[in-house]
């Protein structure tokens, strides 16, 4: 009977290959759809999975005078970590992170380059369950110096040499520094919001107990709590925590929040300071993906059952006969419906070739790396199996029914003519086919009228052929100086922060007529070029001078409107040549000119106050290149070469 | 023994205007081994009658007894397995399945019946000669002339061995040669002894039957039995 089955399937499929084919592919690419789009929502929602422990990160809310609205981030202080354990017996360990970037480190003769490195406490292995390949989990970053590699840098430095207990020296802006290697730890998966290259422990940076000092946020700390830990309790007993250790100042411009580890990923849309959080991803949005693409599924299965109902016409006949000869319903309909499932399998296999086909191009597209490796894992395989079953049997249903209700005298009489209240349910599903897809063309329509608005926004600067390469400080000038030589280069500036990074934010002074006002802004060091190259407006005052290194500060329109707060009368002017300084009160420090406000956080923030400060002094970690856009390789090049001979250190 | 024994059948057409009265109050029996012709003009219910008669259809009222068994009150599903053992169909349009072989064609109702292959073959063969197209077996229904097709249908009608075959004018869409092949294969079952109703309106045909029930408005109006 099957072999019946299957016989007049294919043979009717043969037979109608157009329509065969605009079924199979129609169905296959809405299925390919949708694949790559739960590949994508399932990336995201593995985020951190690897992690078994009851982990969290510890968050800032930081309200304090001068701030535009108050602000998440991130960051903690370096004792709350360890306070919080000695304190409460529900934080079972604590782990904080130091992040340093842009490392060389060298063995020999040979060198690799690190992108970013965590000096870490000793128990990082043991919240995390990164797998630790060699090394004691328990004594690998004990000891000051010590140096736990990811494995793939272990072989670029080592090759096949034992790495272990092996010396290996990097730079940093001042001595070169020799750590041991204690520990080789498997690459870090992509799928975790952390990503890092190598770990150093946490004493090899902090030699003086510095990481004691309460005041700074420059660390990102992460507790584990016991399994049955409430961590709201837990969070209501902050206050006390913050005003025992700080004093009842603190308490108003700090609160302190946890953030679950599986959330950090896909909910941390509003923190800011979040420097390590790889490919973060609002949730909401990874929901939004997973309905488009259960509506693009059942627009593929709605175009599938109008098809295959509209044939319908050419079936009859067999349906006629099938019940004359005394086929029930029920087989007539389970024949159909095995029919639609046998599509859906080609179908399916259809649309696995195709996201086999195009998700390098999705990928590369979206920079994301989506893997579809179903041979690997019998779980996906058994999952698609059943989907493809149920999308062949929800799409046969409607036909199959429909099908199988013909009377059989009627059909082989020639008269297939259905009553009025038969074709409702095609229409229905023609209205929601055209519905769901006009639905997708609109948003559609929106997603790329808000990509063109992320494009064309007025972020306040010109970034048009700009280039940033990173880690020149102290040989800054000598680099600023060979790059000018060449025509190819119209500007080279430099900035502590680069911009779109979150600026560092501290405290600053400003005297005016008035009592000494204090209040917090976002800060940046710059080379006295840098408003001229990033082409910002002025507003009043004049731009850095060459002479003024050190002694001239800038402020934001919305820092200048901060500092005129109390005193809504006077005009900007009003604060050109008044003294402003940050930490130790500088006679000779002005406030020289006010800029229009610029972005230099994530267009997600509001602008904050900012304070830009002309200071070489240190040399400068981004450097800005403006070149000619016309010659672009050759001008990289040059870059390339002339870093390399000033800065031999960094790779 | 009766194959048929109907007794004031009844089957009413309702719109939600109209009732059109398809049959009124009909009753005849037919014997095994018999071949009836049921005659009449267009719309006088013969064709309503030999859907009831082939259990495709139910009835309003009356008694339907197939094989001196009660079949009013059947489902759907007791009268697909009443047909499935006991009847056959010709239809003048032939209806055969397009995308299956005469052979795959004529060995169908075995299929449904649970046969196994090797007894299917045979007695697939068996008919495919008794009918003098085995030569044609692996050929479509397209590749055939009108009257092999009709002699495919008969044998698809006849290779479960039913006790009665419906025929719906088997020879109207044939010409007279082939239309008279097909009666003698008919005959031939017949004289085999399978009970056939056929439904026409070919007086030529009737020639070849026992009795001639002629129908008008729904109603019988008279049962000739020849000689």
């Amino acid at each position: 009977m099957f072999k019946n089955y299957f016989k007049i399937a294919i043979r009717n499929l043969w037979k109608n290959k157009i329509f065969s084919a605009i079924n199979i592919i129609g169905l296959s690419m809405g299925m390919a759809v949708c694949i790559i789009i739960i590949l994508f929502v399932q990336y995201e929602k593995n985020f951190d999975c690897m992690h078994k422990k009851n982990i969290y990160r510890l968050d800032e809310v930081q309200s304090w005078e001068g701030m535009v609205e108050p602000q998440q981030v991130a960051l903690s202080m370096p004792p709350m970590g360890p306070s919080l354990k000695n304190d409460y017996p529900q934080v079972k360990n604590y782990t904080r992170i130091f992040p340093l970037e842009m490392t060389g480190l060298a063995y020999n003769n040979k060198k690799v380059f690190l992108k970013t490195v965590f000096c870490t406490d000793p128990t990082f292995f043991d919240l995390f369950d990164f797998k630790l390949l060699r090394g004691n989990q328990k004594t690998v970053l004990t000891q000051p110096n010590s140096v736990v590699l990811t494995e793939e840098n272990a072989v670029k430095l080592f090759g096949t040499e034992d790495p272990i207990g092996k010396s290996v020296s990097t730079h940093n802006s001042k001595d070169t520094l020799h750590f041991t290697v204690t520990g080789i730890m498997e690459n870090v998966p992509e799928n975790s919001h952390l990503q890092f290259n190598g770990l150093y422990s946490l004493s090899s940076r902090f030699k003086h107990g510095e990481d004691k000092e309460w005041g700074s946020n420059y660390m990102v700390t992460y507790l584990e709590l016991s399994n049955d830990a409430n961590a709201k309790l837990l969070e209501s007993k902050f206050p006390a925590f913050l005003k025992k250790y700080m004093g009842d100042d603190i308490t108003k411009g700090y609160k302190l929040f946890l953030q679950p580890l599986n959330k950090i990923h896909s909910a941390s849309a509003n923190i800011t300071h979040d420097y390590y959080n790889y490919k973060k991803f609002d949730e909401t949005y990874t929901n939004i993906f997973f309905v488009i693409a259960l509506i693009v599924l059942v627009i593929a299965c709605v175009n599938f059952i109008n098809l295959s109902t509209a044939r319908s016409a050419r079936r009859s006949k067999e349906v006629g006969i099938k019940k004359a000869i005394g086929v029930s319903r029920y087989q007539l309909i389970f024949q159909f419906l095995g029919e639609s499932v046998f599509l859906s399998f080609i179908s399916m296999t259809l649309a696995i070739i195709l996201v086999k086909v195009f998700l390098p191009f999705v990928n590369n597209l979206s920079s994301y790396c989506l893997t579809f490796s179903f041979l690997k894992s019998p779980f996906l395989l058994l999952q698609i199996f059943f989907a493809t079953i149920l999308i062949g049997a929800i799409s046969g249903l409607y036909p199959a029914f429909y099908l199988s209700s013909f009377k059989p005298i009627k059909v082989l009489k020639g008269i297939t003519s259905k009553g009025k209240n038969k074709s409702f349910g095609r229409n229905a599903l023609v209205i929601g086919q055209f519905a769901s897809a006009t639905f997708l063309v609109i948003a559609t329509i929106f997603v790329v009228q808000q990509l063109s608005f992320i494009r064309n926004k007025d972020t306040g600067f010109n970034k048009d052929h700009v280039l940033i390469i990173s880690g020149a400080y102290k040989n800054y000038q000598k680099l600023k100086t060979s790059l000018k030589e060449s025509p190819l280069i119209k500007g080279v500036t430099g900035s502590s922060q680069r911009l779109g990074n979150n600026f560092h934010q501290g405290g600053v002074n400003f005297k005016g007529t008035g009592p000494v006002k204090n209040c917090a802004s976002s800060f940046v060091f710059v080379d006295d070029d840098f408003i001229s190259l990033y082409r910002m407006k002025m507003i009043v005052g004049k731009n850095f001078t060459e002479q003024g290194n050190g002694k001239e500060y800038i402020v934001n329109e919305s820092l200048a409107k901060e500092l005129l707060k109390d005193e809504p009368n006077k005009s900007y002017e009003s604060l050109i040549g008044k003294k402003f300084w940050e930490n130790n009160e500088d006679t000779l420090s002005t406030l020289v000119g006010v800029v229009k406000d610029f972005n230099f956080n994530s267009l997600h923030n509001k602008i904050e106050t900012l304070c830009l400060v002309n200071n070489k002094k240190s040399g400068f970690h981004d450097v800005s290149v403006k070149i000619d856009g016309t010659k672009t390789k050759e001008t990289i090049d040059f870059i390339g070469t002339t870093y390399k001979t000033i800065i031999p250190n960094f790779p | 023994m009766n194959v048929i024994h109907i007794t004031d059948l009844e089957k009413i057409y309702r719109t939600e205007e109209v009732e059109t009265v398809a049959l009124n109050k009909i009753s005849f029996e037919i014997k095994e081994g018999e071949f009836v012709a049921i005659m009449g003009p267009s719309g006088c219910g013969k064709s309503t009658l030999l859907n009831i008669l082939g259990l495709l259809d139910d009835l309003d009222g009356g008694s339907f007894k197939f094989n001196e068994v009660e079949v009013s009150g059947f489902n759907e599903r007791k009268r697909a397995d009443m047909r499935k053992h006991n009847i056959g169909f010709v239809f003048q349009s032939f209806n055969l399945i397009d995308e299956l072989t005469v052979f795959e064609n004529v060995e169908l109702p075995l299929i449904y019946t649970g046969i196994a292959t090797a007894e299917r073959k045979r007695m697939v063969d068996e008919v495919l000669d008794k009918i003098q197209i085995a030569h044609r077996r692996n050929h479509y229904p397209q590749q055939l002339s009108g009257g092999q097709q009709q002699r495919v249908a008969v044998a698809r009608a006849v290779v479960n061995k039913p006790k009665l075959i419906l025929a719906d004018e088997p020879t109207g869409n044939l010409d007279s040669r082939n239309g008279n092949d097909v009666m003698q294969l008919l005959t031939d079952l017949n004289e085999q002894g399978t009970t056939i109703i056929m439904v026409t309106h070919s007086e030529h045909d009737s020639r070849y039957t026992h009795r001639i029930i002629n129908m008008l408005d729904g109603q019988i109006v008279t049962q000739n039995i020849k000689i």
